[in-house]
């Protein structure tokens, strides 16, 4: 049976590949004696060609699927290189679907040691495929034979159910490829939208109409057969403190607007406006109808909010209630997946379970909320010209109370109320109710991170610096370190390991404060005593104010970058030191007050120095106002902590009356 | 009266086998818990030979989970494939006062493909679950069978070997037919085997403990095997993926390796051979006939790891790796044994545990579990040559810090022979550098800086050799801590001799090196290699320190200061000798150049757990002194 229905398959892949402009098959002995890559020559390897064809067509057991055929030609060109000719080929599947990838076949050419030209092909028994989750798995092999200078060629065909999640292509990769074309045939049952990402321009783009080419129990249909190509596409490399490669690597997207059944004509519109997305998720059985199920959450939720009187006591009690009832099971996803009621039951689920019984409890209890669909920093950024539901991966709550808006997501326990983590603030989320039109809201400058941290000292005749240390944290500082601290089985041990860290001071006491109030600032009170001079019977001491949390190298090593820092929120951090000396100790080089500044109010550095009798005190503050800094204030933001380092290097100096 | 007897017996029977599963957290003893995130209330592993291809596995676990942290712990793995099957998984969650919450059983496992991180395909899966519960402590009971058609490798038993984890009772059983024989090995633990035979006949072997306390990490500690418990244990006879054998030693593992996985792999193509024998013509001396053929390889081949069945230990046929130019470890020792046979040189095949933390076989007790890689040994007269062949660009006969300084076993024609590989000292991992800076009122740095990195240290560098030229100078940066730093240019040399050098040559400036305050200029002496971490101060150490490699580094930097500036204030130079260690770091000024020396050598080896406090005020002294200031000051 499979068997019969793989020719099958062939006799309609040769078919269409007549029709379709691939690249020649084949040894070329301009190519395997080809030294180096012209356009960039530092290149490990780079493809000399490459080709994609995608289209909707009905196989032989008369399913609707996606036929991608993929065909690529990659010049090895030194021995950093022969890993690209490991091929990886990610496949999903459904719990009753899957993606099949048949007809892989590969070659290498090369020269062998007698200068003679040879061909080896891979062996089919040399593929191998493995599951890597409940949805995914991945089809790989290695080409035979591989050696600097040698040209790989290999192809395979991925049959897959998932139609309406159109095969991306991506034209750049980690290697630079001379040419790279993708040709997609789409049956007029179908419309999606195309999307061209990144900053690579298209060399040759065509469209035309393919008559009846899709034929199917007397549906015909005419197809759209588009094409797209670049040339010369250089190599992406990816810079530090950048959010995901995907928001900056040239690509085409597709996306499904709408299809109709070829038997029954009828029409799905799926997407054309966010009209038509919020009229589909506020009825789709994982969506809509689990953010109605307000009865099964009303009456659990009773004895939670019983007693409390004000709206941001309920929200707040249901949202620590969920985050202590719900086991993240670490799949993402904007919908549940088995329902809320299952979820509940289970203590597990995905975020679209966990942040769907969130938001359904919050409205049964009579709180506004909505549900934000947003895409993590990995997934990349939106599509915000028109609704593209595959950019989501994500859900969270929005509650609307007393006119302030908190974003909450239960799936982490030791977030506090209106807290998202970092993964979540990217770009924009899609705010979606049951009764109300959705709309962007901006989420990258969504929250702020804040420390302040005070010292008071004293320098005791022995040489030993005695005093304390006040930290107070809030918003994501509170919960980094909650989460720190959390590590350790006990404050206790906590404590102690931060002791054993510090092998010159001494920890005589301390506190922590509210830990586990959530909603509180954070607060760490140390009591310590540092070992600083050995030998008080100098003329000079020499002492570094900044020495808690001092910033000797620059994050940023880079002249210039391409892409923006992304740091995903705003950040502010003060320390105020206040240090009394002994009586026969003056100051003698204060440190330099300084105060530098981002252009446009996007951030600053600053210190001043005081000084009163024995006790002189030093504050500084740095902020930045913005979570993400463009390539070209750049520059700025280097030199910014370039001052950063230069002001925190400077020693003062205590003299000795 | 008899009747009665045997009621209370019944009674008291089942009174007890409750007890026994009263999972209530309350009753783990208080002094368990101290840095416990889980506590192991009970758990029994058993291991039943029935035939020489019919080993069942039976284990039985409970664990209560404190908080959060030792959730992971709750993590039930099943590795499992054609040769091990699962028989039946089921277990129940209990919550702390110890009452049944729920259950779960094999439905609920994920099964996915194991991943070792590095191998392109492993035929081995993992079925596994963690049972979602929220409310800690909780409990979580289960039991499951495995059957393995091999009765070669027997897990080891090590009953704690987490930290954070406490242990209140683990047994370990082992039972096997009359006729099935067994060596076992017990190790930081005293002779604590119960024989027994049971009620089918089996011979038993039973160890058990309780009451072990949770571990905690201690930086600088020895290898497990020098600490904690295990016990293991190796058959006499055995079958093996339908290979049978026995042995007891380790010359009889070693013949076994070699007669029964090894000599048939060796054939190659005519043409092949044909083309080695042109490619040494006229080399006489066999070692560098040997080098010649390894470098070949290294340029025909690269390291894919694919690990199906008994492919986990029989290298891929020569022929094979040949064609396709890719194997294993495995596959490329055996590769260039059988190039090096075409001319007639001599090789061993060696099984070693790699990794830069040495690791040796125990002497007197073999078996296949105690090896991961493998490197070929040249046994030439008055000169014993190592090599590692999944590496396209180490030298010959190098092995740098993956396989150096450890006993491994050649698998010979005559039989295994314990080795040892060659052993780099602190003398001999030597990173030697020598800056020429020249400092502007400004405060910007010019100059050069020239390193030479030896023995383990051949390869500090290497990944930065590996990239292109642009992306060298962007890693170069990374790697020096001076701000602004702007290469003008990087050079790398490798001198891939018997000695490897690697040497780096940058030329570069820097603004702002130095910071410019009220006509004085600071800045770090040490620009090119400071150490800014102190390791953690540990209150009642168990163990010794162990330092696993030693090294040196030299570092001399020459300063010509700026005119008319003269050095106002610097930092004390510091000596210090230590039985583990040596820094000195001094600073002198000859005209207007300053010049800062500093020495650094730490020396391998195992010292009291009492020296551990003076190697934390060691580094704490070396930390400091590489981030002192000096100062300069304008005028005469």
């Amino acid at each position: 049976m499979k068997k019969a229905l793989l020719i099958a398959l062939v006799t309609i892949g040769t078919q269409q590949l007549a029709n379709a402009q691939d690249f020649k098959e084949g040894f070329v002995q301009e190519e395997l004696s080809m030294q180096k890559y012209d356009k960039d020559p530092e290149a490990h390897a780079v493809f000399l060609n490459e080709f994609g064809n995608a289209r909707i067509d009905i196989t032989n057991d008369d399913h609707v699927r996606l036929i991608y055929d993929y065909h690529a030609k990659i010049k090895i060109l030194d021995s950093k290189g022969l890993e690209n000719g490991t091929i990886q080929i990610p496949v999903h599947n459904s719990d009753d679907v899957a993606d099949e990838i048949t007809d892989i076949k590969g070659s290498t050419y090369y020269t062998d040691d007698n200068g003679l030209m040879q061909k080896i092909d891979l062996d089919p028994k040399k593929v191998f495929q493995v599951k890597d989750y409940k949805y995914g798995g991945t089809v790989k092999f290695a080409l035979p034979g591989l050696r600097s200078g040698c040209v790989i060629e290999f192809r395979y065909k991925l049959i897959s159910p998932f139609w309406d999640s159109f095969h991306r292509w991506e034209f750049q990769d980690n290697i630079p490829k001379i040419h790279s074309q993708y040709e997609v045939h789409i049956p007029g049952f179908w419309t999606f939208n195309a999307a061209l990402k990144g900053s690579l321009k298209l060399s040759k783009t065509s469209s035309e109409l393919e008559r009846e080419c899709f034929t199917s129990h007397g549906a015909k249909s005419d197809c759209s057969h588009l094409m797209y190509a670049m040339n010369d596409i250089p190599a992406f490399v990816e810079e530090d403190y950048m959010t995901s490669a995907k928001n900056f690597l040239s690509a085409i997207d597709f996306e499904l607007v709408e299809w109709m059944n070829p038997y029954t004509s009828v029409k799905t519109v799926v997407s054309k406006e966010w009209k038509d997305i919020d009229r589909q998720l506020k009825i789709d059985e994982n969506f809509g109808s689990q953010l109605k199920r307000k009865d099964l959450m009303k009456e659990r939720m009773a004895p939670i909010i019983a007693g409390k009187t004000t709206d941001i006591d309920k929200a707040q009690a249901i949202y620590s209630y969920l985050q202590k009832w719900y086991k993240w099971n670490d799949y993402i996803g904007i919908a549940s997946s088995n329902g809320i009621k299952r979820a509940m039951e289970a203590h597990t689920g995905s975020i679209g379970d966990i942040n769907l019984s969130l938001i359904t409890a919050l409205n049964a209890c009579g709180i506004n909320t909505e549900a934000v669909l947003l895409s993590t920093r990995d997934h990349g950024n939106i599509n915000t010209l028109y609704p593209v539901l595959s950019d989501f991966n994500y859900v969270v709550a929005k509650a609307n109370i007393d006119g302030n808006s908190y974003y909450l997501d239960a799936s982490d326990p030791l977030l506090s109320f209106g807290l998202l983590q970092l993964k979540c603030l990217n770009d924009k989320g899609r705010v979606i109710s049951l009764d109300k039109p959705s709309y962007w809201v901006e989420l990258s400058g969504l929250q702020k991170s804040n420390s302040t941290r005070s010292l008071d000292l004293t320098l005791l005749e022995n040489g030993k610096i005695k005093g304390s240390i006040t930290n107070y944290y809030t918003g994501y500082e509170a919960y980094k370190k909650r989460k720190a601290i959390k590590k350790f089985n006990s404050v206790d041990e906590y404590i102690e390991d931060l002791d054993a860290k510090l092998p010159k001071i001494k920890i005589l006491k301390s506190n922590i404060s509210n830990l586990d109030s959530l909603n509180m600032p954070l607060g760490e009170t140390l009591e310590v005593e540092i070992d600083a001079f050995d030998n008080m019977n100098k003329s000079q001491l020499v002492f570094n104010p900044f020495f808690w949390n001092k910033i000797t190298t620059n994050p940023f090593k880079l002249a210039e970058r391409d892409y923006p820092v992304d740091w995903g929120m705003a950040s502010d951090e003060r320390l105020l030191l206040t240090m009394h000396l002994p009586s026969q100790f003056i100051v003698e080089t204060p440190p330099q007050n300084a105060a530098f500044a981002l252009p446009n109010n996007g951030g600053m550095f600053a210190t001043n120095y005081d000084n009163q009798g024995d006790t002189f005190t030093v504050s500084n503050i740095t902020r930045f106002t913005k979570g993400i800094y463009s390539s070209n204030e750049y520059p700025y933001l280097k030199e910014l902590y370039n001052k950063i380092i230069l002001t925190e290097k400077a020693d003062m100096v205590f003299k000795k009356k | 009266m008899k009747s009665f007897l045997l009621l209370s017996f019944l009674l008291f029977s089942g009174i007890c086998a409750h007890a026994q599963e009263n999972y209530d957290a309350s009753l783990i003893a208080k002094e368990l818990l101290p840095y416990a995130s889980a506590v192991i209330r009970n758990k029994e592993v058993s291991i039943e030979v029935k035939d020489l291809d019919n080993t069942v596995y039976h284990i039985k676990t409970a664990i209560t989970i404190l908080n959060k942290n030792g959730s992971e712990m709750a993590d039930i793995l099943v590795w499992h494939n054609k040769s091990r099957i699962i028989k039946s998984i089921k277990g129940m969650v209990y919550n702390q006062f110890g009452k049944p919450t729920a259950k779960f059983s094999e439905s609920d496992f994920e099964d996915v493909n194991s991943r070792d991180g590095f191998s392109l395909f492993q035929d081995l899966k993992i079925k596994h679950y963690n049972p979602p519960v929220t409310d800690y402590p909780y409990t979580v009971a289960y039991e499951y069978e495995v059957k393995s058609k091999q009765s070669l490798n027997f897990e080891d038993w090590e009953p704690n070997s987490t930290t954070g984890l406490a242990v209140e009772k683990s047994a370990y059983t082992f039972s096997c037919k009359p006729d099935f024989n067994i060596r076992y090995k017990e190790i930081n633990m005293p002779p604590s085997v119960v024989k027994g035979t049971n009620k089918d006949g089996y011979k038993t072997y039973t160890w058990q403990v309780s009451n072990l306390k949770a571990i905690k990490d201690e930086p600088y500690s020895p290898n497990e095997d020098k600490y904690l418990s295990c016990v293991k244990i190796a058959p006499e006879k055995f079958s093996y993926e339908g290979i049978t054998g026995s042995f007891t030693n380790w010359n009889e593992m070693g013949k076994w390796i070699y007669d029964k996985l090894l000599v048939s792999r060796l054939q190659i193509p005519a043409t092949t051979a044909e083309y080695v024998k042109q490619l040494t013509q006229g080399i006489t001396d066999p070692k560098l006939k040997a080098k010649k053929i390894y470098e070949y390889m290294q340029g025909k081949t690269h390291y894919i790891s694919v690990q199906v069945g008994i492919g986990g230990y029989q290298p891929f046929l020569a022929s094979d790796v040949d064609e396709q130019n890719y194997g294993d470890c495995k596959a490329l020792v055996n590769y260039t044994q059988a190039l090096l046979k075409t001319v007639n040189i001599e090789s061993y095949y060696c099984v070693v545990q790699a990794g830069s933390r040495k690791a040796s076989p125990l002497k007197d007790f073999a078996s296949m579990n105690q090896f991961d890689h493998v490197i070929l040994c040249l046994p030439f007269k008055n000169d014993t040559t190592f090599l590692e062949c999944t590496s396209q660009k180490i030298p010959f006969g190098f092995l740098s810090d993956f396989t150096d300084d450890r006993t491994v076993l050649a698998c010979t024609p005559a039989g295994g022979k314990l080795l040892h590989t060659p052993v780099y000292t602190a003398q001999n991992n030597l990173q030697q550098r020598n800056a020429s800076f020249v400092l502007n009122a400004d405060g910007e740095l010019t100059g050069n800086i020239l390193t030479s990195f030896k023995g383990t240290q051949y390869d500090n560098v290497q990944y930065i050799i590996d990239e292109a030229p642009k992306e060298q100078i962007k890693a170069v940066q990374k790697e020096y801590p001076i701000d602004n730093m702007d290469i003008v240019n990087a050079e790398f040399k490798q001198d891939k001799s018997l000695q490897p050098v690697t040497t780096e040559t940058i030329r570069l400036n820097a603004r702002d090196y130095a910071s410019a305050n009220e006509g004085k200029l600071s800045f770090i002496i040490n620009a090119t290699n400071r150490m800014s971490k102190v390791p953690r101060e540990v209150r009642n150490r168990r163990l010794d320190v162990y330092i696993n490699r030693g090294y040196t580094d030299e570092d001399e930097i020459s300063y010509t200061l700026p005119a008319g500036y003269k050095l106002d204030m610097h930092p004390p130079n510091v000596l210090i000798n230590k039985p583990f260690g040596k820094f000195s770091a001094s600073i002198t000024v000859k005209d207007n150049q300053l010049i800062y020396k500093r020495h650094m050598q730490i020396f391998d080896g195992t010292y009291n757990k009492d020296t551990y406090q003076d190697l934390v005020d060691f580094y704490q002294v070396v930390v400091e002194s590489d981030s002192n200031n000096v100062t300069l000051i304008k005028g005469n």
